[in-house]
This record gives C-alpha cells, sequence and structure tokens, in this order.
C-alpha cells in the first residue's frame, strides 16, 4: 500500500494485544499475526473473528507501522522469534521469499477449498510468486489513476467528459489548466525520492515499452522528459519533489491542482474534501493504442517458515481469503481478485470511481518482483530527481540508473 | 579477605568498585554496540545474518564501496556544512540571547524559560511544523517575505536543491538555540561579578569587558557546548526525514540520514554500519581537539 498519512504515526508504539483468551479449558493453539492494519481496516478485525471461532486457534495480533513491517520481520527472524502470519508490503516479498523466509505454499492452495489462484489478478498474483512457487496470498491490492476536476476543466473550455488520454493531450490539458494568478497548477502527482516516487514513474516506463530492467529504453526517456518538462513550465508544484502523494493530493482537494495522480485510498477523503465535480479516468499511454499500464500496491500475506503451526496459520489466511468480498464494502479497500463483485455504493463519485481503478487494475503490474527491489527501487528514484533538479539529462541519468540495476541483477 | 574489606574501608577499593560500576555499565551498553557496529563494518552482513557474529569478513571492501559511490564526497560536505552552519547558528544567537537575559528585566527568567520549548518538543513535531512553514506553495516564511518585500517569487524551500539543506539547518538552528542559550547562561552567571566591577572601575568599555572576561571566562562552557552541539547535531536525523528526506536528488543528504537510508531503506546493513564509524572517527577527533583545549582548566 502506498498511503503514508503521517511520519508521526511512524514512531508511535506498536501495541501488541491479545484478542481472546477464551477456552482456557481445552487445548488452544496460538498463532502470532503482525499486520499495520488498525481496528478501521481489516486484518484485525478478521483476526479477531477467526479468533473468536470455536476452532481451538487463539490469534496473538500485533499491529506494526509501516516503517518498521520489514526491519521488524528481519529482526525478529534472525532472531528466532518471527510471527507465524505477517502481512508484507509487496515489493518485499521477493526479499523474504528468495531467502526461504517464507513458507511455500503452493501445495496447501491446490488443496484447499476456499483459494484458487486463477481467481485473482496477475500482478498482484506475480508478488507471490518466486521461482514458480507461491510464498503466499494477495491481501488487497490498489492501483493509481488520473483524477481531474471537472469544474475546471469546463472554466477552462476543455470536454469534461473527454479527459486527457495521451501524454501530450496530459501536457496540453495541464498547461491550459496551470493559473499561476489562482495558484493553481495542472497536475498534482509525487516524485518524492522514496518508494512512492518509484511507484508513481514505473507505470510510466511501462507503458513506454520499458521496465525495472530496461531503464534506458527510448521510451523511458521520453517519459521522463515528459516530467522534466511538467516541473520545468511549472505545470506542477516544485514540491512534488519532495511530497508524497497523500499532500500532493491534498492540493488538488483544495483546488489549487486540476488534475492529479493517486489511487483510490483517496476516494473518501476527496467525497468530504473537494468542493467540486471530480472525475477518475485512466492513466494517459504514450499514444493511442499504446499498451496500458499501472502501478500495483498494497500488502501480502505470508506465513514465515519458522511457523510450528503451518496448518493453522494456513487456516487463518483462508478464512481471510474467505471474506474477502467484505474488504469494500466495510473497508474501502479492493480485493485482488477478478471473480468478486464489487457492491455499488450509491454515491456516484465513488461508484463511477471504482469503475475506473477496477478497469485499471487488470494493467497494473508488480514492481519486481525482485529480492533486492529496494536498491533497484533507489536507482529508479536517483534517476528521476537527478533529471527533474537540472542536474542530468534524462537519458544520463536513465544510463546511470540501467548500469546500478544491471550491477544488482547480475 | 580482611585486606578487600579494610580496603573498601580505607576508601581505595571503595573507588576502584565505583570505577568499575561505570566502566562496567560504559561497557555494556556503549561499548559492546559500538564493536559490534565496528566489527559489522569489515563484514558481509544480510538482514538473515543480523542475529549472529559469525559472517564472512571482507576486509576494506565496504569502505572502498562506500567511498567509490558517487554521491561520497557531496554527501560529506552536505554534513560539513550542516555541522558548522548549525553549531554557528545555534551558537551566536544563543549566546546572544543568553547576554540579554543577564539584563535582569521583569519577567526575563520566565521568558528564558519558555526558550525551551522549542528544545523539549520531539524532532518529528519540529520537522512537521517546518515543514509547513517552509512549504513552498502555501508556507509562511514565503508569505512573510514577500509580504516584506524582500523576495518576488516563491523560495522552495525544500525542494530547490540550492535551498534544501538550508532549509533543514534552520529548522536545526531554531531547535537548539535555546538549549545553548541554557548553558552558556549557567556559565554567565558563574563569572564573579566584581571582575567586571574591577574592569569598570579600570575605564574598559562593554566591548572590552567581553572580549578580556567574558569570553576567556567562558571558554571551558563554550567548549562544552560546541561539543555537545557536534554530537546533537551529528545526531539529527528526524528533521531530515521530516523535511526533504535527504533530496532532492540528495542536495540535503548528510551521512547520518545515508546511514540510516543503507540499513533500513536498502537493507544493506555493512554500509549503513561503515558510514557510522567514519562519523565516530570524526567525533573522537573532536572530543580529542575538546579535551585538550579544556586540559589546563581550573574552574572554580
Amino acid at each position: 500500500m502506498m498511503k503514508f498519512k503521517s511520519l508521526a504515526g511512524s514512531v508511535a508504539l506498536s501495541g501488541v494485544s491479545v484478542l481472546a483468551l477464551a477456552g482456557a479449558a481445552e487445548a488452544q493453539t496460538t498463532i502470532t499475526i503482525w499486520s499495520l492494519d488498525d481496528e478501521n481496516q481489516p486484518a484485525l478485525n478478521l483476526a479477531q473473528e477467526f479468533s473468536d471461532m470455536d476452532n481451538g486457534i487463539t490469534v496473538e495480533y500485533r499491529e506494526i507501522q509501516f516503517d518498521d513491517v520489514v526491519s521488524e520481520s528481519m529482526r525478529a527472524f534472525a532472531t528466532g522469534q518471527a510471527p507465524d502470519i505477517i502481512a508484507v508490503d509487496n515489493p518485499e516479498h521477493a526479499l523474504f521469499a528468495s531467502r526461504g523466509a517464507f513458507l511455500d505454499i503452493t501445495d496447501m492452495v491446490a488443496e484447499s477449498d476456499v483459494i484458487d489462484p486463477d481467481n485473482y489478478f496477475p500482478g498482484p498474483l506475480a508478488s507471490v510468486t518466486w521461482d514458480g512457487k507461491l510464498y503466499g496470498l494477495p491481501k488487497a491490492t490498489n492501483t493509481i489513476a488520473l483524477y481531474y476536476n471537472k469544474d475546471m476543466f469546463e472554466a477552462a473550455g476543455l470536454d469534461p467528459e473527454d479527459p486527457p488520454a495521451t501524454w501530450d493531450e496530459l501536457v496540453e490539458a495541464a498547461r491550459t489548466l496551470t493559473d499561476p494568478d489562482n495558484n493553481v497548477y495542472g497536475l498534482a502527482f509525487s516524485a518524492k525520492a522514496s518508494e512512492e516516487g518509484t511507484f508513481q514513474f514505473l507505470p510510466w516506463a511501462q507503458m513506454a515499452g520499458g521496465g525495472y530492467d530496461n531503464l534506458n529504453a527510448p521510451g523511458v526517456v521520453e517519459a521522463l522528459e515528459i516530467w522534466e518538462t511538467i516541473l520545468d513550465e511549472r505545470l506542477a508544484s516544485p514540491d512534488s519533489l519532495t511530497r508524497g502523494q497523500w499532500d500532493s493530493t491534498g492540493t488538488f482537494n483544495s483546488g489549487n491542482a486540476a488534475m492529479a495522480i493517486s489511487g483510490p485510498w483517496e476516494i473518501n477523503r476527496m467525497l468530504e474534501e473537494a468542493q467540486f465535480d471530480w472525475g477518475v479516468t485512466l492513466l494517459p499511454v504514450p499514444e493511442e493504442g499504446a499498451e496500458r499500464s499501472s502501478a500495483m500496491g498494497d500488502f501480502n500475506w505470508a506465513i514465515f517458515s519458522t511457523t510450528e503451526h503451518p496448518e493453522e496459520a494456513f487456516q487463518a489466511i483462508e478464512y481471510f481469503a474467505s471474506q474477502d468480498d467484505r474488504l469494500f464494502p466495510e473497508f474501502g479497500q479492493l480485493p485482488a481478485r477478478s471473480d468478486i463483485e464489487i457492491p455499488e455504493t450509491g454515491e456516484p463519485l465513488k461508484d463511477a470511481a471504482l469503475e475506473v481503478f477496477l478497469e485499471q487494475l487488470q494493467y497494473a503490474k508488480p514492481r519486481g518482483p525482485h529480492p533486492e527491489w529496494p536498491q533497484i527501487s533507489r536507482a529508479i528514484q536517483d534517476a528521476i530527481q537527478a533529471t527533474l533538479t537540472g542536474q542530468m539529462t534524462a537519458q544520463a541519468a536513465l544510463d546511470q540508473a540501467q548500469a546500478t540495476v544491471d550491477g544488482v541483477l547480475e | 579477605m580482611n585486606r578487600v574489606i579494610s580496603s573498601f574501608r580505607d576508601g581505595k577499593g571503595f573507588d576502584i568498585a565505583l570505577v568499575g560500576a561505570a566502566l562496567l555499565f560504559l561497557g555494556i551498553f556503549a561499548g559492546l554496540p559500538l564493536v559490534y557496529n565496528v566489527v559489522m563494518s569489515f563484514q558481509a552482513v544480510d538482514m538473515f545474518s543480523l542475529g549472529t557474529f559469525a559472517r564472512p569478513f571482507v576486509g576494506f571492501d565496504n569502505y572502498i564501496a562506500v567511498f567509490s559511490e558517487p554521491i561520497f564526497w557531496p554527501v560529506m560536505r552536505n554534513t560539513v556544512v550542516f555541522v558548522v552552519a548549525s553549531i554557528g547558528g545555534q551558537f551566536v544567537i544563543g549566546f546572544g540571547l543568553a547576554l540579554f537575559f543577564t539584563l535582569k528585566f521583569p519577567g526575563s527568567t520566565y521568558l528564558r524559560g519558555l526558550f525551551l520549548v522549542s528544545w523539549v518538543m520531539p524532532g518529528l513535531v519540529v520537522g512537521a511544523i517546518w515543514n509547513w512553514i517552509l512549504a513552498g506553495d502555501f508556507g509562511v516564511l514565503n508569505f512573510a517575505l514577500t509580504g516584506l518585500g524582500i523576495i518576488e517569487d516563491n523560495i522552495f524551500w525544500r525542494s530547490d536543491t540550492a535551498f534544501s539543506l538550508w532549509a533543514v539547518i534552520i529548522a536545526n538552528i531554531w531547535l537548539g538555540t535555546s538549549f545553548n542559550m541554557i548553558l552558556l547562561s549557567v556559565g554567565l552567571a558563574s563569572i564573579p561579578r566584581d571582575l567586571y566591577e574591577a574592569a569598570a572601575l579600570d575605564g574598559a568599555n562593554g566591548w572590552q569587558r567581553f572580549w578580556t572576561i567574558t569570553l576567556p571566562m567562558m571558554r571551558a562552557t563554550i567548549g562544552a557546548v560546541i561539543s555537545l552541539g557536534l554530537i546533537f547535531t551529528l545526531q539529527q536525523f528526524d528533521l531530515f526525514a521530516a523535511i526533504t528526506s535527504g533530496g532532492p536528488a540528495n542536495s540535503s543528504n548528510v551521512a547520518q540520514y545515508w546511514a540510516w537510508d543503507f540499513s533500513f531503506r536498502q537493507y544493506d546493513f555493512a554500509k549503513g554500519a561503515t558510514i557510522s564509524v567514519l562519523m565516530i572517527a570524526l567525533v573522537m577527533v573532536a572530543s580529542v581537539i575538546y579535551v585538550r583545549s579544556t586540559r589546563h582548566e581550573v574552574r572554580g
């Protein structure tokens, strides 16, 4: 999941809570689950329900902060204190799977009546797969698309029902919509030097025929040059370089940006804050008819290979998967599955947005999967930032990034 | 046995026990992690061998790798600029305020106490607040500067490579000034009044009294303030994480943030440890200079 509400939250102490201590009479198996979900999000609630069921299994749930997930679980694994189940960000999955830290659940899934891998979107499924085997299950998924302010489109003489579909149209629309006198930028997005920057740029590279292992393809250079144009002409705030997606989209909600690239996690806040008519459209492509692509976010479930209760842990994951149809209605998250009908909410803006995101999801591609993903991602971020600050040309920056990635891949 | 007990009574053994307790504490809580860090910088470390000491030694490979990173020298330069400018700003403003509050006007002690608020606040909170102040489009600082006619176009403090490091320095000066002020105030209060009276009788003006009495008498305090400042500044991580994340394009990346980035973003613990060792070496050099400069000091 690419959602960073506040840095302050990351230092808040993680709490441990034993959800249920009932059934002391019979022998109880206790499994531990670590996840970043709080009481408004699925994992904690589903874990509670599973624990309360009369199945002889008690769940000990620990909430961990986004920034701590990998380092905490790494430390725990290295010292033999890993939990049974963990929710891990999808680009980090391969890091653990490739080192045998996660349990291979291919056979368990094959025998399961509840889980059928064919029902999952290909992107999320690829992120839990390593060397042809399943090392986990997608927990939920998300992607990014283009939000736009219909009122501003109309005021600027653009057709609100015909939003930009190609990169050139996007830049043109941004030029028309940018209005410095009224503090309005054409576009809001994030080119931050963090995983968020990679998350936003990679889809552009993939649409242009490139990818994390082919960063200096001509199309990718062109994509980065378009980003450069957007910043050089001040079609987006220079603070896009240091601002995450959540804060950038905040400027869209307040009417200071006419378009924004972000994900479905923005919808609820936008409904509350935005005092204008808005819509969502698919991420623009290089030219008409070009291959579509988008980013793929959110977390995966995995069982640590050190668990003493693999059966019970898998039962828990089966239960979570069986409740996937509740993800959207109750928690506003998108299940990573194509076999689940998302019910209408009755909120027209939300339903329209959801439809676009569901279509966009079919084109979502995982980052990697590769065990050294953080280093690859860092090379991509460095290239983005060096280009956008004018320190290097897009070509030189991406050549350098590709050289770094080659070093990692070999 | 008797000798051991009596040695406690005559004081010598007791002294040794006291020193031993302190050394033991230091050894466990400061020495071991330090050694662990140094050892790690000579090993090939990987996330799954974190829990053990038995890792392959690779000699100076980590050091060579860190030194040959293209951003090594820029990061070192940023670190030096950050440390010198932060300490300079904190010290000059802190000293000025400390002198100001010796004037004993009504309410001066309360006001001085209020200044400590900045020191009490957690770095991340300070960072979040400065983030808003320094924001390019709607930041208060830009609003004030344009209002005063000092600048015409907004300065993107966080996102312009020419300003990003200074954005963090400004926030850090604000954060550390009050601590400097309090320590220096204490030093000022311990200078005997009669020295100033004698100097005034001899006809020394305020400027001369400052250079010939205040500064020399404050030497030890100033040394302590600056070496503590060096340590606090090299520890400053929160502000970078909250304001610029070391960006854009590493223009505000400093050694301590880089070390964290290696260890906890790229999971390359060996390189993270290597940078920490380099920083420890730097602090050690500074401490030696400080200790030498105050060795002959007699306080009373």
